[in-house]
């Protein structure tokens, strides 16, 4: 009996603090009705915090239970809840499995009772849309995030100073062109001696190549990058435009005349950071996310810039189509308290609270009028905030023709990250002829899964790509087909 | 006179308590091993990720697409290369050092086998990183050493580089690996009678002489053991590759174990987890491998027979 009652009080104290540390639990003292609402913003978690304070405060009697969840585990743990009918009742909405998904397993409460024309228009033009956010005219969630450069090219100060790279007021000479580019490497290269290089990137895991060619040919025109069809004919172009095959060329040339940290192949990504931090090379090409991580290091003397591009303006822009930003938290369909999730969901969706993000250093908010560099101290950030008028709305093919979300188009190996990688290693000899066998057989894939969707029934051709209207130096905003 | 010759029958049941020891060992094969194996064969028919039922039948396609894909073959060339490398210098060295180390004049004998076996109870996971660590993620010291040295003169991206990647996972497998045969040369080393080498001194035998009359014959059968260990060990690399340069740059060194593995569980980028067409890949690597033995027996009996026959 006593070993018995050993035994429970020890696997409680084991599975408790486990628990706890698993799930973040911010158990609240209940007061009228109470909220359950779950997230995984987990280095965002003092904004949520703060927002929960300030929304009990103005809405006494209404008590928020939060749960940060485990961001790889939740699409599981928000799947399992939903299924067994105790989801909570405010959520952001999981990746996976697709809203459509969610919407047609129930999951999702449709907010048209309060989500009124009026409500929807705070937002600005084109954020809901069939598809979307709206699923048989009906609509789930809005947007929250604002969009800002996908990536940048971040300037080491230290470096572009000890290279003589300043303006006449000592402010570091950010480059803008691909030629200022070269210039700046070549100028740091020397200057280091052997201990400093141009550019870094830390392409072990693969993908650093490809933010490179992202940025650069972007900033060129190419309005595909290197994730995407070039939506104004509907088709992959990496051998048909020749931004690609230039910029390559450029980056071999770097790379033959020492202007790329040696070991950048072989390098993680986070040790690419580290070392750029560190001075080891003056210039890479990253996402906002690492910001965070310099702060905590306590490196912040750097600058960034976006879209260099071969002439002083950029040619082409990031998109965003207004499908997959357009939303962010949801409500159950089972909540026992509609309105009382509505008003909370309305909290987080509010100008202030999206305010507060931004000026937390956490993201750009939906509200352009947010996205404002003189609310936020940080410089570093404030320029990135400025970046948001560089990421423009673009064409949304799912959004035009909701059917195409019955596309599975299959992923190609060789990759354009496998093909940067040999031609950047000079596995690969032939620039043109590797971008026309990655063309080929990425716009082959598209066809076959067009040509099975449509086989299976769903109403799709390969014309739902194509957007010739678009012109990509302007905000496109996606008609209804 | 003839002798009867016991029916196979007869024979099992004279050894029937061996098979009764061997049975626990029989039926953790069947589950562990066996079983998975046949249940895997299945999963080569179809288009499947890995979660729910298998219902996207594409019958041989996987077997198709496995034969058309250069990058499997560039992988089997890259594990062929690896263990054609690997075993033979492998054993060469095992079996010098182990020589050495039999000797019963040597001081410090067990400090020595200890220092050549530790790399063996080192997790291959963690040499990977720390390898990592020193060729790539702290930058330019290994290579600012061998400046210094001149041994080399600009930097060199040795995990990075096509030309460096693959020898350096062939160096790092010898060194990891190196220990097990040593260990199994020597228990071989120490079976043989002392009394032979003192027989063939006293005939007027150099130490040559002894290595080639004595040792050699009577470490043949355990020597066998130890190269077929050796060779299932070296197809089966997997965890130096993933770690220290996943497959990459530009699958200069993929062999069929990551190859597989990046199938199975989506490589990098957007590739998507196909278990069907990584079954199908294993199945044909097996299929391969099972082949290459039956030519190995064929070739080593007729060259025996011939033996006999002089």
């Amino acid at each position: 009996m006593q070993r018995r009652t050993l035994i429970k009080a020890a696997v409680a104290a084991a599975f408790t603090p486990a628990l706890a540390a698993c799930g973040g639990s911010d158990e609240k003292a209940a007061a009228g009705s109470q909220l359950a609402s779950w997230d995984w913003l987990v280095s965002q978690a003092d904004w949520m915090d703060n927002e929960i304070k300030l929304f009990q405060a103005a809405h006494g009697g209404n008590t928020i239970r939060k749960t940060t969840q485990v961001t790889d585990k939740y699409p599981d743990l928000f799947a399992l809840a939903a299924r067994s009918g105790t989801a909570p009742d405010v959520f952001q909405i999981a990746r996976t499995p697709t809203i459509q998904e969610q919407v047609s397993n129930g999951w999702l409460l449709p907010l048209d009772k309060w989500a009124t024309e009026s409500w929807k228009s705070k937002f600005g033009p084109g954020w809901f849309g069939e598809g979307g956010n709206t699923f048989g005219g009906k609509t789930y969630s809005a947007p929250f995030n604002g969009a800002g450069s996908n990536l940048q090219l971040y300037c080491h100060h230290g470096l572009f100073k000890q290279a003589g790279l300043v303006n006449g007021d000592g402010t570091p000479q950010l480059p803008k062109t691909w030629d200022d580019v070269t210039r700046a490497a070549e100028a740091i290269t020397s200057k280091g001696g052997g201990k400093a290089f141009g550019l870094g990137f830390g392409n072990s895991q693969g993908g650093a190549l490809s933010w490179l060619t992202e940025i650069f040919t972007r900033g060129a025109g190419s309005v595909g990058g290197t994730n995407n069809l070039d939506y104004r004919v509907g088709k992959w172009t990496y051998s048909t435009d020749r931004n690609y095959a230039d910029f390559i060329n450029l980056l071999l040339d770097w790379k033959r005349r020492g202007f790329i940290f040696p070991t950048a192949m072989s390098a993680s990504d986070e040790q690419a950071r580290a070392f750029f931090a560190q001075g080891k090379f003056g210039m890479i090409v990253n996402g906002v996310w690492s910001q965070a991580a310099w702060k905590e290091s306590k490196f912040t003397d750097y600058s960034l810039v976006t879209l260099p591009s071969p002439t002083a303006t950029p040619q082409g822009y990031f998109y965003y189509g207004q499908g997959s930003s357009a939303r962010m938290f949801g409500i159950s369909a089972k909540t026992a308290n509609p309105d009382a999730a509505f008003a909370w969901l309305d909290w987080l969706y509010s100008k202030d609270a999206g305010q507060r993000w931004v000026k937390a250093g956490l993201g750009l908010s939906a509200y352009a009028e947010n996205n404002d560099p003189s609310l936020v101290d940080f410089a570093p950030f404030a320029q990135y905030v400025a970046t948001s008028t560089t990421n423009l709305p673009g064409p949304d093919p799912i959004l035009r023709n909701p059917e195409l979300a019955k596309v599975k188009v299959a992923a190609v190996k060789p990759d354009i990250n496998d093909v940067l990688a040999g031609l950047y290693t000079g596995q690969l000899k032939d620039i043109a002829g590797a971008l026309s066998e990655l063309d080929g057989r990425l716009n082959k894939a598209q066809e076959d899964g067009v040509a099975a969707a449509a086989k299976a029934g769903a109403k799709v051709s390969m014309t739902d790509y194509v957007f010739a209207d678009w012109d990509p130096t302007k905000p496109y905003v996606v008609k209804p087909s | 006179m003839n002798v009867r010759r016991e029916s196979l029958a007869g024979r099992m049941w004279t050894a029937r308590w061996s098979y009764a020891y061997a049975l626990p060992m029989l039926a953790l094969l069947l589950v562990f091993i066996v079983y998975p194996i046949a249940a895997s064969l299945g999963y080569t028919l179809y288009k499947w990720n890995g979660i729910g039922d298998p219902t996207d039948f594409v019958g041989l396609d996987n077997f198709r697409r496995v034969i058309d894909d250069s990058i499997f073959w560039g992988a089997l060339k890259h594990t062929f290369l690896y263990v054609a490398i690997v075993v033979p210098v492998q054993l060469f060295l095992a079996l010098g050092l182990a020589l050495v180390l039999n000797q019963k004049k040597l001081k410090f004998a067990s400090f020595y086998r200890t220092v050549f076996f530790l790399p063996v109870v080192t997790s291959a996971a963690v040499i990977g990183v720390v390898i990592q660590l020193l060729f790539s993620n702290f930058g330019d010291v290994i290579n600012n050493i061998l400046r210094d040295l001149h041994v080399t003169h600009g930097y060199i991206d040795w995990l990075g580089d096509p030309r460096f990647a693959m020898g350096i996972i062939i160096v790092i497998g010898i060194w990891h690996t190196l220990g097990y045969n040593l260990v199994y040369f020597l228990a071989g080393l120490q079976t043989i009678p002392e009394d032979l080498y003192e027989a063939a001194k006293l005939d007027g035998a150099g130490r040559f002489a002894s290595f080639r009359y004595i040792t050699v014959p009577m470490l043949r059968s355990v020597g066998i053991v130890i190269v077929l260990l050796a060779l299932v060990g070296s197809f089966q690399v997997f965890d130096m590759v993933q770690v220290l340069t996943n497959g990459g740059p530009y699958f200069a060194t993929e062999v069929v174990n990551t190859y597989i593995y990046h199938l199975a569980f989506g490589g990098t980028g957007d590739v998507d987890p196909d278990v069907g067409l990584a079954s199908a890949a294993s199945f044909f690597y097996g299929i391969l491998l099972i082949a290459l033995s039956v030519v190995q027996v064929v070739v080593l009996r007729s060259l025996a027979r011939r033996r006999a026959a002089k």
